[in-house]
């Protein structure tokens, strides 16, 4: 955790001052002898005979998150620091902030030794002139800021600590804030006809369950509802994943750790929107009583489903969890988060998530993305991908034979059957939950492990509602 | 080749029917008087069958002696009615009646140009590749010699219809092509079949590797210098611009790698035999022309191809080679199968530097991932310019041949930085065709749009006016690109 504060004056022994190119810095000469023009990216450290002066050039731009990352990112070992954002306005500030936080996240609770190599932030103090008006802006930052942060610690932990129990025991985090959890256990779902997600379920010494997360806001009008792939850990079942990489699927349940991150922002900002995040939580794991490739399904929808392939078990859960939500919730909208697809990340990378669905809400999510930077590109849900998920011998199969297949746009026709005339929403966030070494990202913007990536997009989808 | 010709719209008295129904709407007035004939046989074979015109939906009616064979071929509800169904029903009566020799189909009711593109989708139907077949059995063979468009207006139709036989024929041409196996068609024989193109008034220019060098085409040339079979570049030129129009040529360039084992890289022996279509941007590009040129186009357009063969051999470029393109950008070659960007950098570059065109289009069949992206149904679209991205779309939709847009942006674009040149040609599997797609832009001034057309250039089965095989994707899109905006 790292403490903020909104401050006129700091004892921090670094204070980094944001700079759009051709402002005048602190101690201009000795900025000048360095070199400092304000160049975006650039940094220039000045050392007094007591303290630390950091100038963060912004160029002509004003992405003042980008700025907060980068003070963090330079000099990760300063455990104390003051940002400058007294020539800011405050909404301003709160982004610089943001950004710094952000960049600190770290996660060292499995730890024994500290990690040297991690920004140590713990103690942020925002030089402001206005304190009351830098505080307003921030409360629903710092929401938001939470609600990310509590995603990503959630995707970051081990599959053998998040169970889907353990992740369900988390949830008590959204309680204290109001929202209110129900958990559907193994038995109730198995009375409730969750076929699919039990199957899923069926080889793990660690039951599945439902989480259901209400917030009631204000009205009685119909809820907003989220679904979330709730994977806890995913060796791929039967169809098992080779070895090489198949640590990374501990992230498999970010699209519920997403979710649940939204509604604690929500909370915290105390919406009037009513939302309802959905979690199906399991363990798609590889044992004796292991659901089969060929076995046939009877889905909470009460359509059959022949299983083609184990280890595209997120949209089996997803199927039973949107159906469970559009029976029993009667959402005016319906969007669901998952890393649901490899063929989402040979199409669009690590730089856009994949966004199916049409109309109004399509292009309200488009626009979230666009504005937070949590970016959507649209795809296709054409015949051919209905065609391909026919079955010989159920109602439905749940993806398609041989290589090569479009196979996130097969998904996206797949889930389409459970959702009726619901407006809804697909997002395949596969690509998205973690960021790795490699040259798709800039390390003095964003740092490596959990994104939260998709927390922001929802609460700002929220706003544009309200 | 099957005969099309119109007649006047009267009941035949032999040879095999083909009827159009609009779903909830009335019988034609052909319909009414076969089903009367028939003494009422087509309405209770329609409704036993179940038949109520949905689109695509046939019922086949065995009738008497003078008429042995009926078929109904629905059209959907009439707001589905569009000039690409009629092309798509065409293609049904061409499959339905494909057993018998005399063939007609009924599009009495409507106005000219709905005869004509059924005529269209009938032909596009039935295009076959049997040049190399010389035992078949004749029962195997489509046996439709003649099919006859019985309508309203028959002047009308044959002059709605003269257009579009040029555009059929530009993609017969590029299937022509696209079919030939790669021992036959190698980059000096497809050079010497676009020369035959003269014929509809085409300039022609052939560029041979001299030329090339002394040009500075090193990226193409790199290419080509493993196989035996020599490069060629293409391009032709079609002036049909009034007087007092836009003189500034659109510009189609397309990837002609005729056949590619991935050279050095080379890809696993399963479906290569498929790379022989690895020309079907080129094949595109000239089948086009073909169509704007037999159409007499009123706009002055260049077709240029980059005609070489991929092959591993000790003349071959390595993996680790840096290369120096037509634009002088160097090129650090990570992948020598990823040759077909190296082919269109040139390309492009020499399309622009030459004819500063209005904009440049390319056409290739770049990428494994934007099969995995979008499958079989769309093209990838990656466009620098909103005008053009907008009407690339909507004519897909209009003729059937559907783009769907992705991505372009910084973030791609950084994955092809090398440590030694300007640019690597490889970036990694995430993101596959945008890379390619970034790579291509590397070497774009102007608007330009890119078709990936590896997952539509060749079908696995049969659709409404496509038989399996090669399916020319592009030519009618672009001709009707050309059509609906930049001729007067």
């Amino acid at each position: 955790m790292i403490k903020i504060r909104f401050v006129r004056t700091s004892a921090a022994p670094l204070r980094a001052v944001p700079l759009t190119a051709g402002a005048v810095p602190p101690r201009p000469q000795r900025a000048a002898v360095a070199g400092f023009t304000g160049a975006v990216g650039q940094v220039t450290e000045l050392v007094g005979r007591t303290r630390r002066l950091l100038l963060l050039g912004m160029g002509d731009g004003t992405d003042f998150e980008a700025a907060g990352a980068l003070a963090v990112a330079r000099v990760p070992g300063v455990a104390h620091m003051a940002l400058d954002a007294r020539c800011l306005w405050p909404d301003a500030a709160a982004a610089l902030a943001l950004g710094a936080c952000l960049r600190a996240w770290r996660f060292d609770r499995l730890r024994t030794q500290p990690d040297l190599r991690a920004p140590c932030l713990t103690r942020l103090d925002v030089l402001v002139t206005d304190r009351d008006a830098a505080e307003a802006a921030w409360a629903p930052v710092h929401a938001v800021l939470q609600g990310v942060w509590f995603a990503r610690d959630l995707v970051t932990e081990p599959g053998n600590i998040l169970t889907p129990q353990g992740f369900a025991t988390r949830l008590a985090r959204l309680e204290r804030e109001g929202v209110q959890i129900e958990i559907l256990g193994a038995a109730q779902l198995a009375t409730e006809g969750f076929g699919a997600l039990l199957a899923v379920g069926a080889a793990s010494v660690h039951p599945p369950c439902l989480a259901v997360l209400r917030w009631r806001g204000e009205g009685d009008g119909p809820p907003v509802v989220f679904v979330g792939k709730g994977v806890t850990f995913d060796t791929g079942g039967v169809c098992i994943k080779p070895g090489a990489g198949m640590w990374d699927m501990r992230a498999d349940m970010a699209g519920a750790a997403a979710c649940a991150g939204a509604m604690l922002t929500l909370a915290l900002r105390r919406v009037a929107t009513p939302v309802i995040a959905v979690l199906p939580l399991v363990e798609n794991a590889i044992g004796a009583s292991a659901y089969r490739p060929g076995d046939v399904l009877c889905s909470h929808s009460g359509r059959t489903i022949e299983v083609v392939d184990t280890d595209a078990e997120g949209r089996l859960i997803l199927a039973d969890a949107l159906s469970w939500a559009v029976t029993h919730l009667k959402p005016t909208a319906l969007i669901d988060l998952a890393t649901l697809t490899g063929s989402i990340v040979t199409a669009l990378g690590h730089e856009r998530a994949g966004l199916f669905g049409d109309g109004p809400l399509g292009d309200a999510l488009m626009d979230a993305g666009d504005a937070v930077g949590e970016r959507l590109w649209r795809m296709p849900i054409a015949a051919e991908h209905k065609d391909a998920i026919q079955s010989d011998i159920a109602d439905l199969r749940h993806c398609s034979t041989g290589k090569s297949q479009p196979d996130a746009c097969i998904a996206a026709a797949f889930l389409r059957e459970f959702v009726g005339a619901v407006p809804w929403a697909h997002l395949d966030i596969a690509g998205m939950e973690l960021r790795e070494e490699g040259a798709w990202y800039d390390p003095d913007r964003h740092g490596l492990g959990a994104t939260g990536y998709g927390v922001r997009l929802l609460d700002q989808f929220i706003r544009g509602r309200a | 080749m099957i005969e099309t010709r119109f007649a006047t719209a009267t009941l035949p008295t032999s040879g095999a029917l083909a009827l159009l129904v609009v779903e909830g709407g009335g019988l034609s007035a052909l319909h009414a008087a076969a089903d009367q004939a028939s003494g009422g046989a087509l309405t209770r074979a329609a409704e036993a069958a179940g038949f109520i015109g949905t689109k695509g939906q046939t019922c086949v009616v065995l009738g008497g002696e003078s008429l042995p064979r009926i078929v109904l071929i629905g059209l959907g509800k009439s707001a589905e009615h569009t000039l690409r169904g009629m092309e798509e029903a065409g293609g049904a009566a061409t499959s339905a009646l494909a057993r018998h020799e005399n063939g007609a189909l009924a599009v009495d009711g409507m106005p000219a140009s709905h005869a004509a593109h059924a005529a269209l989708g009938a032909h596009l139907r039935s295009y076959r590749f049997d040049r190399y077949r010389t035992k078949e059995p004749a029962d195997d063979k489509p046996k439709l010699a003649t099919l006859t468009i019985l309508t309203d207006d028959v002047p009308g139709a044959e002059a709605a219809y003269t257009p579009l036989a040029a555009v059929l024929h530009g993609t017969n041409v590029s299937r022509d092509l696209v079919s030939e196996p790669p021992n036959v068609l190698y980059p000096a024989e497809m050079a010497t079949r676009c020369q035959a193109l003269t014929e509809l008034g085409l300039t022609v220019e052939v560029l041979e590797p001299a030329e090339l060098e002394k040009q500075g085409w090193g990226a193409l040339m790199a290419v080509a210098q493993g196989s035996v079979r020599e490069a060629r570049v293409v391009v032709m030129q079609w002036k049909g611009a009034p007087d007092g129009a836009n003189p500034s040529p659109l510009a189609f360039i397309g990837k002609g790698v005729t056949f590619d084992t991935g050279g050095i890289s080379i890809k696993p022996a399963p479906g290569m035999e498929d790379m022989k279509w690895d020309m079907a941007g080129a094949g595109t590009v000239i089948g086009l022309m073909a169509a704007l040129a037999g159409r007499k186009a009123k706009v002055n357009a260049v077709g240029i191809v980059g005609l070489v063969e991929n092959m591993p051999s000790g003349t071959a470029m390595r993996p680790g080679d840096v290369i120096r393109s037509l634009s002088g950008q160097t090129i650090e070659v990570q992948n020598t199968d990823a040759e077909g960007r190296l082919v269109l950098a040139d390309l492009l570059w020499y399309a622009q530097d030459r004819f500063t065109p209005r904009f440049s289009v390319d056409l290739a069949t770049l990428t494994g991932a934007i099969i995995v992206a979008l499958g079989h149904e769309h093209a990838g679209l990656f466009c620098n310019e909103e005008e053009l991205a907008t009407r690339l779309l909507a004519v897909g939709e209009t003729t059937g041949e559907k783009l769907w847009r992705m991505p372009l942006g910084k973030a791609y674009d950084k994955l092809i930085r090398s440590d030694i040149a300007d640019m690597k040609n490889i970036g990694g599997r995430p993101g596959g065709s945008i890379i390619g797609a970034q790579f291509v832009q590397r070497f774009v001034r102007g608007p330009w749009a890119h078709l990936d057309i590896a997952g539509t250039a060749w079908a696995t089965k049969d659709a409404p006016t496509t038989p399996k095989g090669a399916t020319a994707f592009g030519v009618r899109l672009l001709d009707r690109l050309v059509a609906e905006h930049y001729e007067p």
